[in-house]
């Protein structure tokens, strides 16, 4: 294998190349870009998406979708709000807290049901779920914002341990739990043969309902996760939360080389596309573009899928034709 | 034929159905609400309706061929900045208007080429452009928002020819045209057979890429025309046109019977469908007076449409 066709290949050493190039680039012109402080704040902007996001593999790997991680953080952020505020019901946050975490693993588990024992398609079920939940959170907040959240909780989540926010700590912990439900557990095999083949997996009897339940409830407990490590770094929790995540997590997803059809996929791969997407911003504004040029931030999202989904296909075919061959 | 075996062949259970709702959702509102049945605050109140329903005609035929498009909303914010932009640097409307269509039919192709050319899934290419769109609109303008069309322009959208808005008619003829085409041309019965059953069509000989490629490039032109009708209604041009129309619009689509998998609907569901949400949004919005709630009543009315379907028929459900 030649180093062109390694590199179209394996996500990874695309990925990994790619942001080389980025960081190696916008170093060259603004050398803080790589300052101990700004690396530190990169890696804390990238832990929720990076939480969210081991879920959301989960769900694409078994061949459904989610795209409703955005507004359900909003929900939660919410309700986690109305529960522990000072200024609200003043529930100790060691309740609230799981509390927020059940709920969301809840949600999830009805996204789940509805796909899996309501056959509606997920995109459907989260294309839904996506308007509901976000109209339940306005309705919820009655447009006001919620603040006064214990003292405690900001500075953990500001501040944390080890020089660290919690939220990099939960991350960690989340990656290297799903890293090993992939690789090393019967279940993490048994989401990649649902994905890849639904009719074979039934005939060796797997049970395609729960490992799909169980994909789509640990999606809703990890963005519960993310909510409780991540939100309260904010002054106040504001109804606009996690408005564009959902596509964000998803171009992680498909941008880190998981197949969107299901069945293939890696997690350094989803990782390095959580770096880089999260990377685009901050670069953009150490090359000195200003305002006008984060505008861009969207548009450039937009672009990474479309040139991972391209790459991919051709990638595929080609190894269609190499069959075709022997 | 026995009445039963009518009965049994009988093919508008779901437009019945449909109709059934309208009547009684009318009713509660009219009983509730007697202002609400008036018929000149109804067409007044139609007016934001015309642009999404002129899109849905196109989402209809792409969702029959098991296709999807989630980008018909960003796009509508691209031509507005495109319409914004050369109005502003050349003063001339009919240029823009040519623009703004012209800038909805590449962005449909560019759709349209990644769909049928590279084969890949519909989801997940308008969903890239979807961010794609918005977000190049959202770079192009800064943020900027154009007006000052000129009063003659705002007319298009605000007129009215015997009391009935001009989108309206835009609107019927397009339904019209569209009915005839996907129920008496070839092609048109060609993309029933594409949902159904694409491989089977494909060896039939049917050239499905170029059918597909064409919708989704029609269904950027009309994006672009329902920003023109959008643009004029505000008199404003500005990168977030059309934002969350996606939802609605699958949502009437669906809910007027066209399965989400492909090879079943039709133009007249989709326009009881869009009759029933629009319906439904007025009466929530008037009688709660609560924007949020309308939101949470549409995404479950899309999720509960083909819930209902699946557990009212599920033989038919296709896996």
């Amino acid at each position: 294998m030649n180093f062109m066709s390694r590199l179209l290949r394996q996500r990874e050493y695309g990925l990994t190349a790619v942001i080389l190039i980025i960081g190696a680039s916008v170093a060259f012109i603004d050398t803080g870009f790589l300052a101990a402080g700004n690396l530190k704040d990169l890696i804390i902007r990238c832990a929720p998406t990076a939480i969210v996001a081991c879920g959301v593999m989960l769900v694409v790997l078994t061949g459904e979708i989610d795209i409703s991680v955005g507004s359900l953080m909003a929900l939660l952020a919410a309700l986690m709000g109305m529960m522990i505020s000072e200024t609200r019901m003043e529930i100790s946050m060691w309740l609230g807290l799981p509390a927020t975490l059940l709920l969301g693993t809840l949600v999830g588990a009805f996204t789940g049901a509805l796909v899996t024992l309501g056959k509606v398609p997920s995109i459907i079920v989260t294309l839904g779920l996506l308007t509901a939940l976000r109209g339940l959170t306005t309705l919820i907040m009655g447009g006001n914002n919620i603040d006064g959240l214990p003292d405690g909780l900001g500075q953990m989540t500001k501040y944390g341990v080890l020089g660290m926010p919690i939220s990099v700590w939960t991350a960690i912990a989340v990656i290297i739990v799903t890293g090993v439900i992939i690789t090393k557990t019967a279940l993490g095999r048994r989401l990649f043969a649902v994905g890849s083949s639904r009719y074979s997996a039934k005939m060796v009897g797997l049970n395609e309902t729960r490992l799909k339940l169980f994909a789509f409830a640990y999606t809703g407990f990890l963005t519960g996760l993310a909510t409780v490590v991540d939100v309260p770094r904010l002054p106040k929790i504001e109804a606009g939360i996690g408005i564009g995540f959902e596509l964000l997590v998803i171009t992680c997803v498909v941008v880190g080389g998981v197949s969107i059809s299901g069945g293939r996929g890696k997690l350094r791969g989803v990782l390095l596309a959580v770096l880089l997407m999260t990377m685009i911003r901050p670069a953009l504004t150490f090359m000195d573009v200003g305002e006008s040029g984060e505008k861009w931030t969207r548009a450039i999202q937009g672009m990474f899928i479309l040139l991972a989904v391209i790459t991919d296909s051709i990638v595929q075919r080609r190894r269609k034709r190499r069959l075709h061959d022997l | 034929m026995t009445f039963k075996e009518r009965l049994r062949t009988f093919r508008w259970w779901h437009e019945l159905g449909l109709v059934i709702l309208i009547i009684g959702l009318l009713a509660v509102a009219g009983t509730l609400m007697p202002r609400f049945l008036d018929l000149k605050s109804q067409l007044l109140l139609s007016r934001h309706i015309w642009e999404m329903a002129i899109l849905a005609l196109a989402i209809t035929l792409i969702i029959i061929t098991g296709g999807i498009d989630l980008s018909v909303g960003a796009a509508m914010g691209l031509c507005a900045v495109a319409f914004g932009m050369t109005f502003q640097y050349t003063g001339s409307l009919v240029l823009s208007c040519v623009a703004a269509m012209l800038t909805g039919g590449l962005g449909g192709a560019v759709n349209g080429a990644l769909i049928s050319k590279i084969k890949v899934h519909p989801l997940i290419v308008t969903l890239a452009t979807y961010a794609a769109f918005r977000g190049i609109a959202e770079g192009l303008s800064q943020g900027v928002s154009y007006s000052q069309f000129g009063e003659e322009f705002s007319q298009i959208a605000r007129g009215k020819w015997f009391g009935v808005p001009i989108p309206a008619y835009l609107f019927l003829a397009m339904a019209v045209a569209c009915a005839v085409f996907l129920s008496k041309t070839p092609t048109g019965r060609f993309i029933y057979a594409i949902g159904h059953n694409e491989k089977a069509a494909r060896f039939s000989g049917i050239d499905v890429d170029r059918i597909k490629f064409w919708l989704y490039a029609s269904s950027g032109m009309l994006a672009g025309l329902a920003t023109l009708v959008y643009v004029s209604r505000f008199d404003t041009a500005k990168a977030d046109a059309g934002t969350g129309f996606e939802l609605e619009i699958i949502t009437a689509v669906v809910v007027g019977g066209t399965s989400i998998f492909g090879g079943r609907g039709n133009i007249a569901g989709t326009v009881l469908g869009l009759l029933l949400i629009h319906e439904t949004r007025l009466f929530v919005g008037r009688y709660w007076q609560m924007d949020e709630l309308k939101s949470i009543i549409i995404g479950a009315l899309l999720i509960a449409s083909i819930l209902l379907y699946r557990i009212l028929s599920p033989k038919k459900g296709r896996e």
